[in-house]
């Protein structure tokens, strides 16, 4: 199995370069990366060896800059935090360093996590490596182009529709979100509690199971993480029985005459599916077709945005500028508070928010707001009745390679609103979800997501090592051992 | 819905937000299309009946940790991003006027 941690800690075992050596080159690499994408908030300018003995000793990394890291200056990518320095460590982070594991940088990412397409910055665009006129993804978009770039073997990002496994796929590594509650949230920025997932950035399978087995576990200060002490998962993949497995694929998504205009990328993107399908069943996969309630597909989106966007009005209350946060002159409280928002958010923030101000108005919670909970129920209840028999659901991560930049180059089509954002499912039911890269698509690497049931992340990981072994990509930025 | 200006401007407020001009028209712009699809949600047979879900089915641990007592952040690392501070409290404009 392949991974980039494992091998560095060979290297640093047999003595075959120093932390020091590996530093140096991380942080060169990690400056040539900012010049060409624009990944990192925060790089520093130097990084020294952990004295940690852990899992993930002075093996370096980037975390997402919506974690809380003390003394390290953390703003989310928007203005209104612009200035602010944590006094306080995510567990997340703490756990990292007490494993041994190295920072070498906070990076971009979409303005608190809600946007897809890592443009919303306030330092502006993050750039996908793999061309620069296109799109990293969003919202986890540094995390995703310093991975796929070979500064660092992982980054830390979050995950509240797809943020950090749609950058995966439009980058080509692995991007996994693991069950809801299975890594804690404190000192996570939220965005949406109900949906947002720590999850991590990496060019394997095997060592998005390293990382996780390092981070994962409850944790006193988030009442929402839970008990995972007797899984393990590095041990359940090296020690995988490889017994016949049986997937799902959405018929309704997965049918080509449901696209008006099927573009060649989402042509070729499904024939890229059914080779591996084909694949798959020689390797004792088998993948079937599914029905699913269309009305239920079509209302994805919408319950996503209407949930998300509501959820971030409450959690972006504290924004006030009062405790921290850039503070503009003023007369009043409430002009202070005002002037602070109307500058510090972009536009994409703000009409987001109005959205959720909009469905918690009296008026239309009930029409908006508790519908959309119910159709999250009636989603979860599905995809469970069809996890008691299969493995999972397979799917691909989009129509085709990254978007490009400018907007007006791609396709905007209504058919393609279930394929672009099934991948919410995921969040709605908190089950473990990863994507991998499944190929090329016109010269773009495209992904392919496996989601599993709630706490089944062994058998998630299972799958996507055996396909991961099946598929044997190869980054065109690193060159890497099988 | 009828969406005017003014009542874009009135969701913003609650929230303290203003726009610009552009923002407005913005929001404006996209509005008929997110109702639109927002409807989608209310379109689903015998919506009403279904118990909202609140968050991932996931069996949380919900016992109650001891009410002991624990070493809170000291006040000033509290207060360290607050723009203006004296002592324990933070400065802000004047909330009672003249």
């Amino acid at each position: 199995m392949k991974s980039a941690i494992k091998k560095l800690q060979e290297d640093y075992a047999a003595h075959r370069v120093t932390p020091l050596q590996v530093f140096q080159d991380t942080l060169l690499k990690a400056r040539e990366n900012q010049e060409k994408c624009n990944s990192f908030v925060t790089l520093f300018d130097h990084v020294e060896e952990s004295s940690q003995r852990g899992d993930l000793q002075n093996v370096v990394y980037a975390l997402k800059d919506n974690f809380s890291t003390k003394g390290i200056l953390t703003t989310a990518s928007s203005n209104t935090l612009s200035n602010y320095v944590p006094v306080y460590d995510a567990t997340v982070y703490q756990k990292l360093k007490d494993a041994g594991a190295v920072l070498i940088g906070k990076t971009t990412m979409d303005e608190f996590g809600l946007g897809g397409t890592g443009l919303t910055a306030h330092t502006g665009y993050v750039f996908n490596p793999l061309d620069t006129t296109r799109q990293a993804g969003g919202s986890s978009a540094g995390s995703a182009c310093v991975v796929s770039s070979g500064v660092v073997p992982f980054a830390i990002g979050s995950d509240t529709g797809d943020s950090v496994r749609k950058p995966a796929a439009y980058c080509g590594i692995v991007g996994y979100k693991p069950t809801y509650g299975l890594i804690s949230r404190y000192g996570l920025f939220a965005f949406a509690s109900s949906m947002d997932h720590v999850g991590v950035l990496t060019r394997s399978v095997y060592d998005a199971a390293m990382v996780v087995d390092v981070i994962k576990g409850k944790d006193e200060k988030d009442m929402t993480s839970i008990d995972s002490s007797s899984m393990h998962l590095v041990e359940s993949l090296v020690h995988a029985n490889h017994q016949p497995k049986k997937l799902f694929y959405i018929k309704e998504i997965m049918d080509i005459t449901k696209y008006s205009k099927p573009s060649d990328e989402l042509k070729m993107t499904f024939s890229l599916f059914e080779q591996l399908t084909k694949k798959a069943k020689e390797k004792g996969i088998s993948i079937v077709g599914e029905s699913f309630d269309e009305d239920l597909l079509r209302a994805i989106a919408s319950t996503y945005t209407c949930l998300t966007c509501a959820e971030a009005t409450s959690n972006l209350s504290n924004l006030t500028s009062i405790l921290f946060g850039p503070q503009e002159e003023a007369n009043d409280v409430n002009e202070m508070m005002m002037a602070h928002r109307t500058k510090g958010f972009s536009s994409l923030i703000k009409r987001r928010l109005i959205i959720g101000s909009y469905v918690l108005q009296k008026e239309n919670q009930e029409k908006y707001f508790i519908n959309a909970q119910r159709v999250r129920r009636l989603i979860v209840e599905k995809m469970n009745a069809l996890f008691s028999k299969y493995d999972g659901l397979i799917l691909p991560c989009s129509e085709g390679g990254a978007k490009y930049i400018d907007e007006s180059k791609n396709h905007t089509s209504d058919d393609l609103r279930i394929l672009e954002n099934h991948m919410a499912i995921g969040n709605f039911g908190g089950f473990p979800s990863i994507t991998i890269p499944c190929g090329f698509v016109k010269g773009l690497p495209v992904g392919i997501n496996i989601t599993g049931k709630v706490l089944d992340d062994c058998n998630v990981l299972e799958i996507a090592a055996r396909l991961e072994e099946m598929i044997a990509y190869q980054n065109p930025l690193v060159k890497e051992e099988m | 819905m009828n969406f005017t200006k003014e009542l874009v401007d009135d969701f913003a407020l609650k929230l303290l937000i203003g726009l610009r001009e552009e923002e407005n028209q913005m929001v404006l712009d996209e509005f008929e299309e997110i109702e639109h699809h927002m409807d989608l949600i209310c379109q689903i047979p015998n919506i009403s009946s279904v118990e909202p879900m609140t968050h991932p089915p996931v069996l949380f641990d919900e016992t109650l940790r001891e009410d002991d007592f624990v070493e809170e952040m000291p006040v000033e690392d509290v207060l360290c991003n607050a723009a203006h501070k004296n002592l324990s409290s933070v400065i802000v404009p004047k909330v009672v006027k003249e």
